[in-house]
């Protein structure tokens, strides 16, 4: 559980690090989206140093980023099988039954993967290099236009830092309440269905409860700490888009640019 | 000297309790005292508190702190006087790191950016985590988040804090070096402390204990004179002081005063006795 | 049931960069019937070392007798209800525990699991609530309706229930007023007296002093004293390198001994100090 959601964002301090967050946040997606634009060998070359360019540029250990491909491996290779055996195609290597082997099939399905890779390594690096508060408050200050529309975007991004806050908290919780139910001899994950949803009921009841009780607590201390509805608040963060985030930018379009040049039409 | 806490015949009935949570009680607090208030659980400690800071209302009654009236308008001019470190260490805890949990209350009083950050640094230093500026909750013992919720009032420079049992989930390291700091900043700062207890010698530190029974104010004096009680303390959640105890167990065969002894003075007058021997 | 730990490590986070030792080569003899305390810093490795004696851990190397029953690296969870039903355990704030609609279900819970019939487990509900002080009129309450002392006496009575010949207690007065600590700590005392083994964690000394039999004391992983509480707090290499801290009576009697009085042993207990000091005095 820990794994999953801790243990993403990694201490360290390089050019990455430094960049805003919401331009690595926004860049992060417009890459995922013209990863799409590759479809020839010099093309996702390209990506690919560009992505280990990267990786370099983090100071991360590349071994960081091999790591984030391993919950996803299996569905990795399922893709990659299919595309493998499954392309159609008029000058079949070797065929048994629906299964047809190509040099087609293996150019898509190396591509595929590497379509994988390159998304997995530029998601993985804005995960180590960004915290999740971050994170939050790029989205925060990227949802500030509605606003206008008087949707409380203030009042949201507090609540997504308290929840981020409160998630090590909860999980801590989770581990003694099912230590203390353990220890009265419950089992969990034995017996049929039923019964290993019904062994759960003793831990997410006492969850419910104290997290109400932490969340009542936690409205007294914000209001006698002067917090009244979001308004009027003041910001201790502030995010600075400084000379390197334009030129990141820059950067980016230029890539952009090569890769159009370099993709076949 | 002046009083910055007056409370006058204070009531309150938790809605659809049965009885009185508070019982007509008045209470004048002088300016840089440090008062305990005790009292077994359920005596009442706890809501007094939160009807001082206004987070719940007063049936009937009046609170005036530092010469204004507790009402509707006021509520937030006397919240921001007043800091309270609560029970739970992690329940209070709103910021990501320590120094957005320190900056929380300034934020909401929407302090400027360069300033926010003068003060955050200087109530970290106040309270010796300055080294633990960008450090996450989790990784701070008890006592050290008691310490940062502690820069979080004193950031807004309240005139008054409340400890509403806040080292009671400590660890005996952590909670002495929570009331040390205390105790140095309440000279240092012209504090008034307010501290809701269990713990005989946090009570030790304070001039004056306030006990609570059942909603209402039944004991009012100064640490020696309420540890003239003895044994009867433990009616008021208080334990019986050390001193008290042995003296007790003593009385027997040596020949000791009937009224209340510190430690100190218990000492010199067992290495008199021993010295006339 | 004797409890032997022998050269027992954990270690946590075994496959991440930052393993740290939570217990670190302990070699420690519980005995039969008695009560045990278990004292240490924050982070010191008791609670750890506790969770090991129902396999709630399990050690990274070394074994963990139970009666006679082996705790190892490799036990698997299967079969370990016998066990458990043996070692109760009372956590840190237990009433975080408590889930049933009423008081009586929430008590009659751990029986159950452990295969008690439903007369069986009623009783034991009916006798342990009454065992922790409290009336039986809340059997049909709402856990979630009572104080906070009541709810963790029923989060005790819960523990109790399963009838388990060995209690651990991992702090379980903290947050209580002074009487009820007293109250709680007496209901220990006697199940000790009725022949069940007690390992309590504690950071009062106070408490070690007048109820343990014999103690243990952690620091950073390791056992670095165990024996009778009246010896171990007259060890000066604990004292000397802050690993334990003393009782009052104890360091009330170091205070006399700077003013003149003189001391071979430190006393522990409020007994034994007035004892002393009377035939100093007379």
């Amino acid at each position: 559980m820990n794994k999953l959601i801790m243990g993403r964002y990694l201490p360290g301090d390089s050019l990455i690090y430094h960049l805003d967050p919401r331009g690595k946040f926004l860049l992060t997606f417009y890459f995922v989206g013209i990863v799409f634009l590759a479809n020839n060998v010099a093309s996702y070359a390209f990506l690919m140093a560009f992505v280990l360019f990267a990786v370099y540029l983090s100071k991360i250990n590349l071994g960081f980023f091999i790591k984030g491909l391993k919950p996803i491996i299996w569905l990795i290779l399922f893709t990659v099988l299919l595309q493998l055996f499954f392309t159609p195609s008029d000058h079949p290597l070797w065929h048994w039954g629906i299964l047809t082997l190509s040099k087609e099939g293996m150019v898509i399905a190396s591509y595929i993967f590497i379509r994988f890779i390159l998304i997995i390594f530029i998601s993985t690096l804005l995960t180590l290099t960004t915290t999740p508060i971050e994170i939050s408050d790029s989205i925060e200050s990227i949802l500030k236009p509605l606003k206008k529309v008087n949707f409380p975007v203030t009042q949201v991004a507090l609540m997504l830092s308290i929840a981020l806050r409160f998630v090590p908290l909860l999980v801590d919780e989770t581990t003694k309440i099912m230590d203390a139910q353990r220890a009265r001899g419950v089992d969990f994950g034995e017996g049929g269905l039923i019964k290993r949803i019904k062994s759960f009921v003793p831990i997410l009841i006492p969850l419910f409860v104290s997290s109400f009780s932490i969340a009542y607590d936690l409205a007294i201390a914000m209001e006698s700490r002067g917090y009244k509805d979001g308004e009027g608040r003041s910001k201790y963060r502030v995010l600075n888009w400084e000379k390197r985030d334009n030129m990141t930018v820059i950067f980016m379009a230029a890539v952009t640019i090569i890769l159009l040049l370099i993709r076949s039409y | 000297m002046e009083n910055i806490i007056s409370i006058k015949n204070l009531n309150y009935t938790y809605p659809e309790a049965k009885t009185q949570a508070i019982k007509d009680v008045s209470l004048d607090i002088k300016k840089n005292q440090w008062v305990s208030i005790v009292g077994k659980n359920g005596s009442g400690k706890s809501t007094l508190t939160k009807l001082v800071d206004g987070l719940i209302e007063a049936d009937s009654g009046s609170i005036e702190i530092d010469g204004q009236a507790l009402s509707e308008e006021s509520i937030w001019d006397i919240r921001s006087k007043i800091g309270i470190i609560f029970q739970n260490p992690d329940h209070q805890f709103v910021g990501a790191t320590v120094e957005d949990d320190v900056a929380f209350g300034l934020e909401n009083q929407g302090m400027p950016k360069e300033q926010m950050v003068k003060e955050v640094d200087h109530a970290l230093e106040l309270v010796k985590m300055a080294d633990f500026k960008n450090r996450d909750p989790q990784s701070l013992s008890g006592g050290q988040k008691q310490r940062v919720a502690i820069a979080g009032v004193l950031a807004t420079r309240p005139q008054i804090i409340i400890m509403d049992e806040s080292t009671s989930m400590l660890d005996p390291e952590g909670r002495q070096t929570v009331l040390d700091l205390v105790q140095d900043l309440r000279a240092k700062q012209d504090l008034t402390i307010l501290s809701i207890t269990h713990d005989i010698s946090e009570t030790e530190l304070s001039q004056r204990i306030v006990v609570l029974n059942a909603g209402r104010i039944v004991e009012d004096s100064d640490p020696a004179t309420i540890y003239n009680l003895g044994a009867d303390l433990t009616h008021f959640g208080l334990e019986e002081p050390f001193s008290s105890e042995l003296m007790s167990q003593l009385r027997g065969s040596l020949e000791l005063p009937t009224g209340y002894l510190n430690e100190e003075e218990l000492m010199d007058k067992l290495w008199k006795l021993r010295s006339k021997k | 049931m004797e409890i032997t730990f022998e050269k027992v490590t954990h270690s946590y986070d075994v496959n991440s960069p930052v393993a740290n030792l939570g217990l670190d080569d302990v070699s420690l003899k519980i005995q039969d019937k008695k009560f045990t305390a278990i004292v240490g810093q924050t982070g010191s490795g008791k609670s750890t070392l506790v969770r090991h004696i129902n396999a709630l851990l399990k050690p990274t190397s070394g074994t963990i007798t139970v009666g006679k029953r082996v705790i190892t690296p490799e036990t698997n969870n299967k079969n370990l209800k016998p066990l458990r039903k043996d070692v109760g355990m009372v956590f840190q704030f237990p009433e975080s525990q408590l889930f049933e609609e009423t008081v009586e279900k929430d008590i009659m819970f751990g029986p159950m699991n452990f295969g008690a019939t439903q007369e069986e487990a009623k009783a034991a509900a009916e006798e342990m609530i009454k065992l922790v002080g409290m009336d039986t009129d809340y059997l049909q309450k709402s856990p979630f309706d009572l104080s906070g002392g009541q709810m963790r006496r029923v989060a005790i009575a819960g523990v109790l229930a399963s009838r388990p010949e060995t209690i651990i207690l991992d702090e379980p007065t903290a947050g209580l007023d002074p009487v009820g600590r007293r109250e709680i700590m007496d209901l220990f005392k006697g199940l000790n007296e009725d022949g069940r083994t007690i390992i309590l964690i504690t950071h009062n000394m106070d408490d070690v002093a007048d109820y343990a039999d014999e103690m243990a004391v952690m620091n950073h992983g390791k056992l670095v004293g165990s024996g009778k509480p009246f010896d171990v707090f007259n060890n000066q290499t604990l004292l000397d390198n802050d690993w334990l801290t003393l009782p009052k009576s104890a360091q009330f009697a170091q205070d006399l001994a700077k003013k003149g009085f003189a001391f071979s042993k430190l006393p522990i207990t409020v007994t034994q100090l007035a004892s002393e000091i009377k035939q100093q005095v007379r």
